[in-house]
């Protein structure tokens, strides 16, 4: 019926015919679909998911505690990858090392962008905040642009990480296999500090009710500023850890912000369990219509958003 | 500020500015024609937006998805039936007629919620734009579009081919449309509007159908995104997918902060400051974003009123004080 | 609030008109040459080539006295890849600054917006980069925009020559395609598969995906197509997407499973600089073939070495297509304007249409049916080469372009 839909409308249709997914027709051409082969592309689905996870958490935790949607956290992502491709890439610095430099720089630049202009609008319009850091956006692409250049750069991989590993019958990249791991420890580290330790239980007071909080003694304006750098750190975290295998270029940051909102909203503003399950869901899904529906990829993760939001609108996990 | 039988100086500057926009294509070069045309759409565009954002408190991040299916039901009839009006009036009905299932979905959310699902949908029309190539013409777009005369069969046909021409229809059909929204909010609707803005829960305690209302104000938007969008294709030729996407929802969102979010005439300013200090910008260097982001962070933190208040708080009051109030009367 | 508004508008409007009164000043004696293209983002550098390359030409001719006696001058603006942008230049550079000639374009959208403004502005445009053929097989044949021209080989060479290439390949039976989501890539997938049809029946298309632009990862694209275990990969993501691509595929082992694995676009210096590490460690093990519109180490002409002699003293950079490209543009402005000694439109296209000229690419024609500029490229293995610091292009295959450029009538692409 859709091809009939697609020929009513335009008559010359003269595009190439691609496998269609409503008649079942996969990749594969047939319905017989190998479990090793899907179980492999989630995997791989999750190693995407990981780089979404490391955005969406610092999305959530600036969220949730401070109430601001930080619409520049995607630059803070790019900036990671810029210092870390600085540190590693040019300079020759030890790849953990930059690692390390790289988020403690971008932490830093989270600093000033907290102490010195957010501060100042926390009691305006939330349009005002989306504004805000809409333009810090347009700062930070051009600046990296006016820093590193506009052309795109690629440092190498680090050769402990050059290998790959037969998993289901085929060849998985140690290098994503990392990042999945990397991924996995930094949930459990943050669900072990926000449960377990004294910081973790400032924090969450203080994102349940800030003046309460203010009343008992907690230094609201530290501990934002302390949050929001926290925050930033965990955007840089995934961006110096992008850049073995990806491009480092000005705009990446756009690219990637759009998805860390869907996968924030699928999984529930404010909350870090539904920002690690949201994740894990655009990752897996989009690496799961890469293989069976190749014609919708772009399509796919802004139907499952609207989908989510519509039957349950604070997110799966949200309320 | 009366001067004369009833006439207030705004009024008068109002009425120059305007014949000053019909000598336009008499007075100056191509090039400022073509983009007076740019801003007058813009204009509209972020009119629209406001509506939504000033006036009822919804912000909007989607409204370039309006804007294409505009953009893309004008190109779509043109291509067929070269008569302008068909075009526009289905431009505007498609972008309408979305902006209302759209809104629909979109209107039990607030704030944050509203705002990031009209981003997403916004997004959505973008792909749907980009990878059904063979109505949309993918990343193509649609080429070709004519400039198509204004005519009713049997009654006048004006030839458009002639950028001057279409100057003077775009002219007329957005302050016919400025002043249409001029009197929407300023009727009981538009108050309607502004209350639930303020206090959502005592007009709906007044018996209103908050929703209801949110939903024809979305509407309207749309429909203003739309007619901007309509008034494209015959002024470009083509229409591509970016119409869609989410940085071009994110102009009239920057132009309503410059020109001011709670005044009418705040997004026609901002409209007119937003292209004309890109286009100054970008002739000095190339990295206008830069200087754009600056002034963004500026205005928001100096200035939420935008450049409007500053003449209200500041100039208007410093002028009548200067000037006004020490001269007999 | 509205006297706001009046007063804003009015003396605004006249600072932005006089504005531009000033600036649209025609020199006497300069010939102004507008340029546009991509000059930020994974795509930068084709624009930046251009302007080098551009440049080079301008510098050389004005030294040598100009074009008959007048001196050009350049401005060039960034398209960032949008056709809006794009057109809003064109409009600034022809009816602001004074633009007598336009070159450049980089993507294959944007100059499809471009092309059709032309003959309001009533300038003739070369293309230096974007190569959908419905520039030229629409816009100039069946429409009949003259005022376009194309210096750049269209997507002609980096499907079909695949498929002549491949096709005396009886072992690679399976091909897969990994493609950029938009015209470029669609046209070149179907252009190749249709030529493959044609010569070999047996060849069968296991699995195709499709990456938007802005693709971060390729691991899921790469996962989906090695699951049905092609033979060879054809594959046109471009510029900072083509190297990533392929350090992920050799990250996912995709080297040791295929036998063949076809870069368009992938003899351009940007991808050639960022493999250059991978390639001398041998890490595609001689399986990565790519075609170059324009390769550093062929023609092995006195021409072409001198250009690039030059270009590397100037830039201390191996000139890529885009700047050979707009290199050759403007020699081609050149000859024309000697030829006709004016400016006028009409008579620069009946200068053009039909020209032969030596260029360090080649002898390129320009012939009359759609403005295409007919000049032959080669494809070959990407590999090291000691004698250059980055990689070359090795066991070259020169097909001669009259023999697959597609002709009128220009059947659809199916």
């Amino acid at each position: 019926m859709r091809g009939e839909l697609v020929n009513w409308l335009s008559p010359q249709n003269n595009t190439p015919t691609l496998p269609s997914p409503f008649k079942g027709e996969g990749l594969s051409g047939g319905k017989r679909k190998t479990m090793e082969t899907l179980a492999f592309q989630g995997l791989v689905g999750l190693s995407l998911a990981m780089y979404l996870w490391l955005i969406a958490a610092g999305l959530t935790i600036v969220f949730g505690v401070l109430g601001i949607l930080n619409f520049a956290h995607g630059s803070l992502f790019m900036l990671g990858a810029y210092f870390a491709f600085t540190f590693y890439g040019l300079l020759g610095i030890n790849f953990w090392l930059s690692i390390l430099l790289s988020v403690i720089g971008v932490g830093l630049v989270g600093l000033v962008m907290e102490r010195f202009f957010l501060r100042f609008i926390y009691h305006l319009d939330v349009a005002y905040q989306l504004l805000l850091t809409f333009g810090f956006i347009l700062i930070f692409d051009d600046a990296v642009k006016m820093i590193w250049g506009g052309v795109f750069m690629i440092p190498p991989m680090p050769d402990f990480f050059t290998g790959a590993i037969s998993i289901f019958g085929r060849l998985f990249p140690v290098y994503n296999l990392f990042i999945i791991g990397a991924g996995i420890g930094v949930a459990i580290a943050l669900w072990l500090i926000l449960e377990r330790t004294w910081w973790g239980r400032i924090i969450r007071a203080s994102a349940s009710d800030r003046e309460m909080a203010s009343a008992i003694g907690v230094n609201i304006p530290i501990l934002f500023t302390a949050v929001f750098m926290f925050g930033a750190a965990l955007a840089a975290l995934g961006g110096a850890l992008s850049t073995p295998v990806r491009v480092v270029a000005p705009g990446i940051g756009g690219a990637i912000i759009i998805q860390a909102f869907v996968v924030t909203v699928i999984g529930g503003l404010g909350n870090l369990k539904g920002a690690f399950a949201g994740a894990v869901i655009v990752g897996v899904l989009t690496a799961y219509g890469i293989l069976l529906f190749p014609i919708f990829e772009l399509f796919i993760i802004f139907v499952v958003m609207a989908v989510v939001l519509l039957v349950k609108p604070e997110g799966l996990f949200g309320g | 500020m009366i001067v004369h039988k009833g006439v207030s100086i705004t009024t008068l500057l109002i009425l120059a500015l305007i014949v000053f926009l019909f000598f336009i294509p008499h007075l100056a070069g191509k090039y400022v024609m073509y983009m007076t045309m740019h801003i007058l759409i813009f204009s509209v565009f972020a009119l629209g937006f406001n509506l939504l954002l000033g006036y009822t408190g919804l912000l909007s991040f989607g409204q370039a998805g309006f804007y294409a299916c505009g953009a893309y039901g004008c190109a779509k009839v043109l291509l067929v039936m070269p008569s302008l009006l068909p075009g526009i009036i289905s431009g505007v009905l498609f972008a309408g007629v979305t902006a209302l299932i759209l809104g629909f979905l979109c209107i039990r959310h607030t704030r944050i919620y509203f705002a990031m699902l009209t981003l997403c949908f916004g997004m959505m029309i973008y792909s749907l734009a980009w990878k059904w190539h063979t109505m949309t013409g993918g990343d193509d777009g649609l080429v070709g579009i004519p400039r198509a005369p204004l005519e009713i069969p049997g009654i006048f046909s004006l030839d458009m081919t002639s950028m001057g021409n279409y100057y003077y229809f775009v002219l007329i059909v957005c302050l016919l449309a400025i002043i249409l929204l001029y009197r929407i909010v300023n009727s009981p609707f538009g108050l309607t509007l502004q209350g639930i803005r303020d206090s959502e829960s005592r007009v709906a305690f007044a018996g209103i159908s908050v929703k209801n209302y949110r939903l024809i104000a979305f509407t309207i938007a749309g429909l203003y995104a739309g007619l901007a969008g309509a008034l494209l294709p015959p002024l470009e030729n083509t229409v591509t997918p970016p119409l869609a996407h989410w940085t071009h929802s994110a102009e009239p969102v920057l132009a309503t902060l410059l020109g001011g979010i709670h005044t009418f005439s705040g997004p026609i300013v901002g409209a007119f400051l937003f292209y004309v200090i890109k286009d100054i910008i970008v002739r000095f260097t190339e990295y206008w974003l830069i200087c754009l982001g600056i002034i963004v962070l500026a205005l928001v933190m100096g200035l939420p009123g935008g450049v409007v208040s500053i003449f209200e708080k500041r100039l208007i009051p410093w002028v009548r004080l200067r000037f006004i109030e020490r001269s007999p009367r | 609030m509205k006297r706001v508004t009046g007063i804003l508008g009015v003396a605004l409007s006249l600072v932005f008109i006089l504005s531009g009164a000033v600036s649209a000043a025609d020199l006497p004696g300069v010939i102004k040459i507008g340029g546009q293209g991509v000059t930020s983002g994974a795509h930068a550098d084709y624009g930046r080539q251009m302007i080098m390359g551009a440049t080079l030409a301008i510098d050389e001719i004005n030294a040598a006295g100009g074009i008959l006696g007048s001196k050009l001058e350049m401005k060039f603006m960034d398209s960032e890849l949008k056709p809006a942008v794009a057109v809003k230049n064109a409009r600034y550079m022809v009816q602001e600054w004074g633009a007598h000639l336009l070159f450049g374009v980089d993507s294959s959208g944007v100059c499809m917006a471009v092309g059709p403004v032309l003959p309001e502005l009533d300038r003739i445009h070369i293309f230096c980069h974007a190569s959908t053929e419905k520039l030229t097989e629409n816009l100039v044949y069946k429409k009949g925009i003259k005022n376009i021209f194309r210096i750049s080989v269209p997507v002609y060479q980096d499907s079909i020559v695949a498929a002549m290439i491949f096709k005396d390949f009886p072992e690679i039976k399976r091909w897969a395609g990994i493609n950029c989501d938009y015209g470029y890539g669609r046209t070149s997938w179907a252009l190749f598969k249709a030529t493959m049809k044609k010569y070999r029946p047996d060849v069968e298309f296991v699995a195709e995906v499709w990456a938007p632009f802005w693709t971060g990862d390729f691991s899921p694209h790469l996962s989906a197509v090695m699951a049905k275990k092609p033979d060879a990969i054809f594959s046109t993501p471009w510029a900072g997407e083509a190297v990533m691509l392929l350090r992920q595929a050799l990250l996912l082992g995709v080297f040791d499973q295929i036998q063949v694995w076809w870069q368009a676009m992938g003899g351009s210096v940007d991808a050639l600089e960022g493999l250059a590490r991978e390639v001398k460690g041998n890490k595609f093990k001689g399986k990565l073939w790519a075609t170059a519109r324009y390769i550093h180490n062929w023609p092995d002409t006195p021409d072409n070495k001198a250009f690039i002699k030059k270009y590397l003293k100037r830039w201390a950079r191996y000139p890529n297509y885009s700047a050979e490209t707009s290199y050759s543009a403007i020699y081609v402005f050149k000859a024309a304007i000697e030829k006709t000694k004016s400016l006028e439109t009409a008579k620069l296209i009946k200068a053009i249409e039909g020209m032969r000229i030596k260029c360090p690419g080649g002898e390129r024609y320009f012939r009359p049916e759609d403005h295409q500029a007919v000049y032959t490229v080669p494809a070959g293995k990407v590999i090291h080469d000691p004698a250059y610091p980055l990689p070359v292009l090795g066991e070259l295959r020169v097909i001669p372009a009259e023999d697959y450029y597609r002709k009128p009538p220009f059947p659809p692409v199916k």
